[in-house]
This record gives structure tokens, C-alpha cells and sequence, in this order.
């Protein structure tokens, strides 16, 4: 069974903001809420001052602590890997979003702003809704485009090498910096990235097993 | 904090502290509140300290969640996982006091003394022993914030609530109770409290930066008038020096302490909340 995981190459990052844009528009996501982010950060003392760009999503842990702390089991984790939340069944108590230690989960408060307040709904918002609503007082994440892939998949395509089976962020990054394969797979190109480029997870001490990895 | 700021500096936890997340902590307290009281009570035999003991975990602690959720419909879901979450044992544990101590309540009333009074008595005292250690687990669960993933901060939601519970006694008047057992019972308890909560800050501030951060903010930052005037003063302090003063507390007295106690409990349970901070997931030294 797969794993599947994404590799972030932090050297071609231009912290474009393309992936998150891609990501707002492929799940119609309400304004305020972010599955996908840059946090940019500056290390060191002038003159020599490196700044710091971070893609970050939900890191779909391998060992998901949101999924543990869920009282009603709307947070799965599913043979893939991939953490999802079934929005039926979320009650809106954010315990998963107290618990996630990489802050990756949003509370849906208001699902009803409108991106250009005071003038109604967008068409394309209007189109989100009905396409892929969002639940108000529930609680979102991203999701590896799940959809994408199971559709992909059933199609015969491969998450990571063909567009219609892979990530929206993935796609957009115009420098390629985003990989997205098996983790599972020891000749996947991730896999391959990781070995070779000397691949890192986020904060590892908090014992989660994230499976999006940086290289730089 | 600025937008660009967030997870990269100590970022604090909002779901359960503002706005809506301010029942959150409510219900939390009136949980302590009434386990406490209720476990009193059931020691000191006091059948209308139980009775508002109960009322307060099923009306008030119970309302809070209920307003809390967007989705009260679907909160009997919240039973189904407690095999690994916290809030779903805490569910139980609570619908497992309501149903044992509504019946014990009217065995008590009708049938004082008879095994069956006396089993449902230790049922729920038992699920009542849950529910108070339940809120201090589900907050210590939680790595991704140092300051409240310590041992101590279950045993300290104990003691506030057995503090409360013994000031709640105190108000309602004890039936064949020792007096001067409670008063040396409230003194030692406050002494335990106070030692525990240096205690709990003391180790916090070696649990690492972030919960050296918290430790700051409830001691130096804006939540230092909350938790001295507060939790430390009005929660400890003077309960304390009223119980030396008069071994024997008048009815006045006893209210006071209540209040005293009570203000405290909220002042404490407010600064944990408020003052739990996300250690940075970059920070300006990372590798």
C-alpha cells in the first residue's frame, strides 16, 4: 500500500504564494482559512542574514495525533496515509486543533464571507458552494487533494508524475519544487530525493512522523 | 501578534480562551467546580452539597459544552473513541455521573443507609473521581503546548476543585460533620496548593522555552494581575488567613471564602488557558 508524502525543495522556492492561491481555488476554501502556507522567518545578524521560507500544509503524519484525540472518529486516517476529516461527523469541539503541535488544522467559523465583502457572493464562490461546501463550525485541513488522487488512481494515472493525480500545490509550483509520490516506494522519485538530499521533517521531537519533507 | 509572526514566534492558543472558546473554560471550571464539590460532600455526607454538586456538572458544566458546539445534535458521537481521546472517556464519564448520581441522590433522599443507597454511592463517586481527572489529562495530552503537557497540572484541577468543594461545604453547613476537621481539611489543602502550583511553574520553566514563555506571561505579562490578584490573593492568600484566624468560620465568613475560592478557581483556570503557547515551528535559530 502506498504512502503517500511530499518533498518541498526549499532551495527553488520563491515563496510566490502560488501553491496557497492553487489551493484556495482547486477547494474553494472561505476567506481567512489556509490549508496550505509560507512562514518566512530571517536567522542570523546583518551582514550575514539568511531568510527562511517555509511551505507548510498538514503533514499527514504517520502517527496522527489529531486523529487520536478525536472523540467522534471524524478525523480518519486512511491506508495511504492520508488524515481526512469527515465534516458529518465533526462536532466542532477543535480538540484536533488544540492537539496538532504543527497548527495545521482551521476551525470553520464563518463559512458565509464573501471574498469582496458587501458585494455578494463571487460566481465562483457561488459555484464552491454547491461543488465543495464547507461546513461552518466544523473543522478543515488540507487533504493531499484526495479527491484528485482516488480519481486519478481509478484512471490509471500516478499521484506525483501525472497533473490529474497529483496535489493542486504541487502542480502550480512553476520552479518545481514540490514532489509528491510513495513514501513507501524506494525508487519513487520522493524516496529517491529524500535519500539523496539528505531529506528533514519539521520538528521530529514531537514524535508524529510528519510525511512532508525540505530539502536544501 | 502579526499575521507573518504566527508559528514562527510563541503563538498562543485561541479555540479555547476567546470568544466562543471562553465556554470552553467555563465548562472546565464548573467540571472541577462540582467533581470537587460533589466528592466533599459525598465524604461529609451532605446530601444538598451533592444535589448542587450534581446540578452544577449536569446544568452548568454540561450547558457550557452544549452553547460551545456548533453541532450540539451531533455530541453523542463523542462517545465512540475512548479507546485514545480524552474527551470522549470525559463524555462518558460524565453521563455515567449523571445516570449513578441521579439515583443515588433520590436513594439517599428516600432510602438513607441501605446497600443499594450505599453501592450507588461509590459508583458515583467513582465516576465523579473520573470526570475531575479527566479535564487535567485532556490539557496534559497536549505536547504541542509544553506548559500544559505536565504531570502536575491534573493533580492541581484536584485540588482546586477540592478546595472549592470544601468552601462550598463550609457555606451550606455540615450535618454531624467535625468543624475543626474541615478548617484543618481547607488549611492543609490551601498549603498543598500553593506548594503544587510553585511547584507546577517552577518545573514549567525547565520544560523548555515555550513553557518558560508561559510561565513569563502569567508572572510578568498580562496575566500577572489575573493570577496574583486572582488565583494567588483572593484564591489562596486570604482563604487561608481567614481559617487561622477562626478555627470556627460564621456563615459570612464562609460565603466569603466561597467567593474567595470560587474567583480563584476561574483566575487559575483562566491563566493556564490563556497563557498555553505553540513552541514556534521555525524559529530565527532554527538549524
Amino acid at each position: 500500500m502506498s504512502r503517500w508524502g511530499m518533498v518541498i525543495d526549499l532551495k527553488k522556492c520563491i515563496s510566490c504564494y502560488a501553491c496557497m492561491v492553487a489551493c484556495k481555488q482547486e477547494h474553494f476554501i472561505p476567506p481567512g482559512v489556509f490549508w496550505n502556507r509560507l512562514l518566512i522567518s530571517e536567522a542570523g545578524e546583518y551582514p550575514r542574514v539568511k531568510k527562511m521560507v517555509y511551505p507548510i500544509l498538514c503533514n499527514h503524519c504517520k502517527k496522527p495525533v489529531c486523529v487520536d484525540v478525536c472523540p467522534t472518529g471524524a478525523s480518519k486516517q486512511r491506508e495511504d496515509g492520508i488524515v481526512t476529516i469527515d465534516s458529518q461527523e465533526c462536532t466542532g469541539c477543535q480538540y484536533c486543533v488544540l492537539t496538532c503541535p504543527y497548527q495545521q488544522r482551521t476551525y470553520l467559523a464563518d463559512t458565509s464571507k464573501e471574498y469582496f465583502p458587501g458585494q455578494g457572493l463571487t460566481k465562483f464562490e457561488i459555484i464552491g458552494q454547491n461543488l465543495n461546501p464547507h461546513e461552518e463550525g466544523t473543522v478543515s485541513k488540507c487533504n493531499f487533494c484526495k479527491d484528485r488522487i482516488d480519481e486519478g488512481m481509478k484512471n490509471g494515472l500516478q499521484p506525483g508524475i501525472d497533473r490529474n493525480a497529483t496535489p493542486a500545490c504541487v502542480n502550480i509550483c512553476m520552479v518545481k519544487a514540490r514532489h509528491f509520490g510513495d513514501l513507501d516506494d524506494p525508487n519513487s522519485n520522493v524516496s529517491i530525493l529524500i535519500r539523496v538530499r539528505n531529506g528533514y521533517r519539521l520538528r521530529t521531537e514531537w514524535g508524529t512522523e510528519p510525511s512532508v519533507y525540505y530539502i536544501d | 501578534m502579526n499575521s507573518y509572526e504566527w508559528m514562527v514566534k510563541y503563538t498562543s492558543q485561541t479555540e479555547w480562551i476567546k470568544g466562543g472558546g471562553m465556554l470552553v473554560w467555563l465548562s472546565f471550571y464548573a467540571g472541577i467546580l462540582g467533581s470537587g464539590s460533589y466528592l466533599v460532600s459525598l465524604y461529609f455526607n451532605n446530601l444538598l452539597g451533592m444535589l448542587v454538586s450534581w446540578l452544577i456538572i449536569v446544568v452548568i458544566k454540561n450547558g457550557f459544552h452544549m452553547a460551545h458546539a456548533k453541532r450540539p445534535m451531533r455530541m453523542w458521537r463523542m462517545i465512540l473513541r475512548p479507546k485514545s481521546s480524552w474527551l470522549s472517556r470525559g463524555t462518558i464519564f460524565i453521563g455515567l455521573f449523571t445516570g449513578c448520581g441521579f439515583i443515588q441522590l433520590i436513594l439517599s433522599y428516600l432510602l438513607p443507609g441501605t446497600p443499594a443507597e450505599i453501592t450507588f454511592k461509590l459508583l458515583t463517586g467513582i465516576a465523579v473521581c473520573a470526570v475531575l481527572l479527566y479535564e487535567g489529562f485532556t490539557l496534559n495530552y497536549i505536547k504541542g503546548i509544553p506548559f500544559w503537557n505536565s504531570a502536575l497540572l491534573p493533580v492541581l484541577f484536584i485540588f482546586w476543585g477540592l478546595l472549592s468543594g470544601l468552601a462550598l461545604i463550609a457555606t451550606i453547613g455540615w450535618s454531624g460533620a467535625d468543624s475543626s476537621g474541615l478548617a484543618a481539611g481547607n488549611q492543609l489543602f490551601l498549603i498543598a496548593t500553593i506548594i503544587l502550583t510553585v511547584l507546577y511553574m517552577w518545573s514549567a520553566s525547565y520544560a523548555g522555552a515555550a513553557a518558560q514563555e508561559s510561565v513569563k506571561i502569567i508572572l510578568q505579562g498580562n496575566l500577572s494581575l489575573i493570577f496574583g490578584v486572582g488565583a494567588v490573593l483572593l484564591g489562596m492568600i486570604i482563604p487561608l488567613i481567614i481559617w487561622w484566624l477562626s478555627s470556627v468560620v460564621g456563615q459570612t465568613l464562609a460565603v466569603t471564602i466561597l467567593v474567595c475560592e470560587i474567583i480563584g478557581g476561574l483566575a487559575f483556570t483562566y491563566s493556564v488557558f490563556k497563557a498555553g503557547v505553540y513552541s514556534p515551528i521555525i524559529s530565527n535559530d532554527w538549524r
